[in-house]
């Protein structure tokens, strides 16, 4: 029985691996480089998984969610800092994601766009208001495999295996290595995105995790995120099979989609329309409980679903508040995808100023009892601490330096 | 209080104050010592146990005044 | 409870839990009294806003007049334990904390399944 629920919750993982940032980055990536870059893909699924374990293992040990950790550790002024940029990209991601839905919609029903947005609203806020939590991650999880259909494609299309194993090996084969810097900060922007994290900890919080379930936290985290992997390794392949020698860069989601009714049709076609729907959908949910979740953790509000929205007044209120401004920033008619490559530089920016408190946190043993990172544990977290501190300063630098990839 | 530096009277620095640490009792907190030098800060940010034997604070008593960036202390303090 | 306690490590910037586990606001401050030659004494904790206005520069001051700049004084009396968060010994009610919460309350639950 537990295996069971265990398996569940790794197909939910997978189905929810994926948002419109790996979407549009790994698609764009192979488009432009082809293979290459599958060897970032790697280190940015190990990125996610040593940084969702650590914040689970904080969660569950000493019961504190990302933006306690955040307070506690940095001090009200620089976790204030933290905590504005925090919601600033949360606010961009979240756009994105319901824009994304709304094109989705507009695929799928041939309505038109403005109204889909409105009825992705309408739907995630009754949705969210209604049905209890493990029922939404269900749906959307499960709805979200259908994105399998693109590992599906990725083989049809025959690409050359050869070259896609060469792309594991880190090298680089192009006259633009600034725009090769750039989408491989995007790629690891998009795979280590912290609104996941922020909603995996708080969900642990709430779901009473101890020190029993972090067996559960580290299988969770490697077996869903790893094979969530492998839906982005699909995703650059067939990118980089259909688009390259074309020349063409899929501005669209359309022409995501697109891609895979050419190797299996309009069965294809529909699967993946209706996979990215539920993936970009589910991430959606993700993405605004975050919201909500950092500002009552930081704020020391009352905070969590199981507490109910009259028990948790002001956290309902602001995921409320957010969803209303996404959807008003959608309705400007942002375009969703240029929306998502800045919200995924933004976000690799501010993501020292969550992985670090959380990283000194899962060493401190007054929190952690014996559960603090192991030697392994350590050098991993180190050698991210690294890799994070190197994509946030060389972010907005390259996206200038190659106009939004665009060069 | 925090951030500032402890030094004594005849001016030999002792290091920056970190944290203060105080005793509760009886409904009451009352700050019995400044948390100094570099294992408070190290403390502060989790790294390594505390250690009760390591002297990493001066008692609050010897305390003379305080005045602008600095904390003066009596002469003859260590840290404790 | 006579262990010691860091101020900056263990109270600042933890959660306050009322005498019901309700989350209740972070400690914001402490208020405290005396000075060299005397005894120090941390007598109350201080929450809310207002607070925030010396906590953080600009930031600070902006924050603190979007949340509408009330403060709460909570005297040291009413501190239960000192865990990984602190632990009051009343309701928050009582003690004039979650203010934000009971005000909004009435609101939320005007819209039918707030209690789901």
């Amino acid at each position: 029985m537990k295996i069971f629920q265990v398996a569940l919750g790794i197909l939910a993982a997978i189905g929810g691996f994926v948002d419109i940032g790996d979407l549009v980055f790994n698609v764009s990536a192979g488009a432009t480089f082809g293979y290459q870059l599958l060897w970032v893909i790697v280190i940015g699924v190990v990125g996610i998984i040593v940084y969702s374990e650590m914040c689970g293992r904080v969660a569950a040990v000493s019961g504190k969610a990302v933006f306690d950790a955040v307070r506690e550790r940095l001090g009200f002024k620089v976790g204030l800092v933290a905590l504005i940029s925090a919601q600033v990209v949360n606010l961009m991601t979240l756009t994105a994601e319901i824009g994304g839905v709304a094109i989705c919609l507009q695929l799928l029903s041939g309505l038109s766009y403005r109204w889909m947005i409105f009825v992705a609203g309408v739907v995630f806020a009754i949705v969210v208001w209604v049905t209890p939590f493990d029922w939404i991650e269900r749906v959307f999880g499960y709805g979200g495999l259908c994105m399998l259909v693109f590992a599906v494609a990725a083989v049809k299309l025959h690409p050359s295996w050869g070259a896609v194993a060469h792309g594991f090996v880190p090298h680089m084969n192009t006259q633009s290595p600034l725009l090769y810097a750039y989408f491989a900060v995007g790629l690891l922007g998009a795979a280590m995105t912290p609104y996941e994290v922020y909603f995996y900890s708080s969900g642990g919080v709430e779901e009473r995790w101890g020190p029993k379930d972090l067996g559960l936290n580290r299988v969770n985290a490697q077996i869903g995120y790893g094979l969530g992997g492998l839906l982005s390794f699909s995703l650059m392949i067939v990118g980089g099979a259909l688009f390259l020698d074309k020349g063409v860069q899929p501005e669209f989601l359309g022409s995501i989609a697109l891609g895979v009714e050419v190797p299996l049709g309009q069965i294809g076609l529909l699967l993946a329309l209706v996979g990215i729907l539920f993936a970009v959908g589910g991430a959606s949910i993700d993405t605004l409980f975050s919201g909500a979740y950092n500002l009552a953790q930081f704020l020391g509000w009352e905070w969590g679903r199981y507490r109910h929205p009259r028990g948790a007044p002001r956290f309902t209120a602001t995921w409320i508040v957010l969803l209303v401004l996404a959807l008003g920033a959608v309705m400007t008619g942002v375009d969703p995808v240029q929306l998502t490559e800045y919200a995924v530089i933004f976000s690799a920016v501010a993501l020292p100023l969550t992985y670090i408190p959380i990283f000194l946190v899962a060493n401190d043993r007054a929190y952690m009892r014996e559960y603090t990172n192991g030697r392994l544990g350590n050098v991993l977290g180190l050698v991210y601490l690294v890799v994070i501190m190197l994509i946030a300063l060389t972010a907005v630098p390259l996206m200038i330096l190659t106009n939004v990839g665009q060069n | 209080m925090v951030g500032r530096m402890v030094e004594t009277e005849s001016g030999r620095r002792i290091g920056r104050c970190r944290d203060m640490r105080a005793i509760s009792g009886g409904g009451s907190l009352k700050v019995t010592q400044l948390v100094v030098g570099r294992r408070g800060r190290l403390e502060h940010f989790g790294i390594g146990t505390p250690r009760a034997q390591t002297p990493d604070a001066v008692p609050w008593e010897s305390v003379v005044r305080i005045e602008g960036s600095r904390i003066v202390v009596r002469d003859g303090t260590e840290l404790v | 409870m006579t262990d010691s306690v860091d101020l900056g490590l263990n109270v600042f910037d933890h959660q306050l839990l009322d005498s019901e586990g309700r989350r209740c606001g972070k400690v914001d401050d402490l208020a405290l009294e005396g000075g060299p030659g005397e005894e120090l004494e941390v007598v109350a904790i201080l929450c809310g806003p207002g607070v925030w206005r010396g906590r953080a520069g600009v930031l600070g001051r902006i924050a603190a007049w979007l949340g509408g700049g009330g403060r709460v004084r909570v005297p040291w009396s009413e501190v239960a334990e000192i865990r990984s968060h602190v632990k009051l010994g009343r309701r928050a009610e009582e003690l004039g904390l979650g203010r934000g919460d009971d005000r909004l309350r009435p609101y939320i639950e005007k819209i039918p399944g707030s209690d789901h």
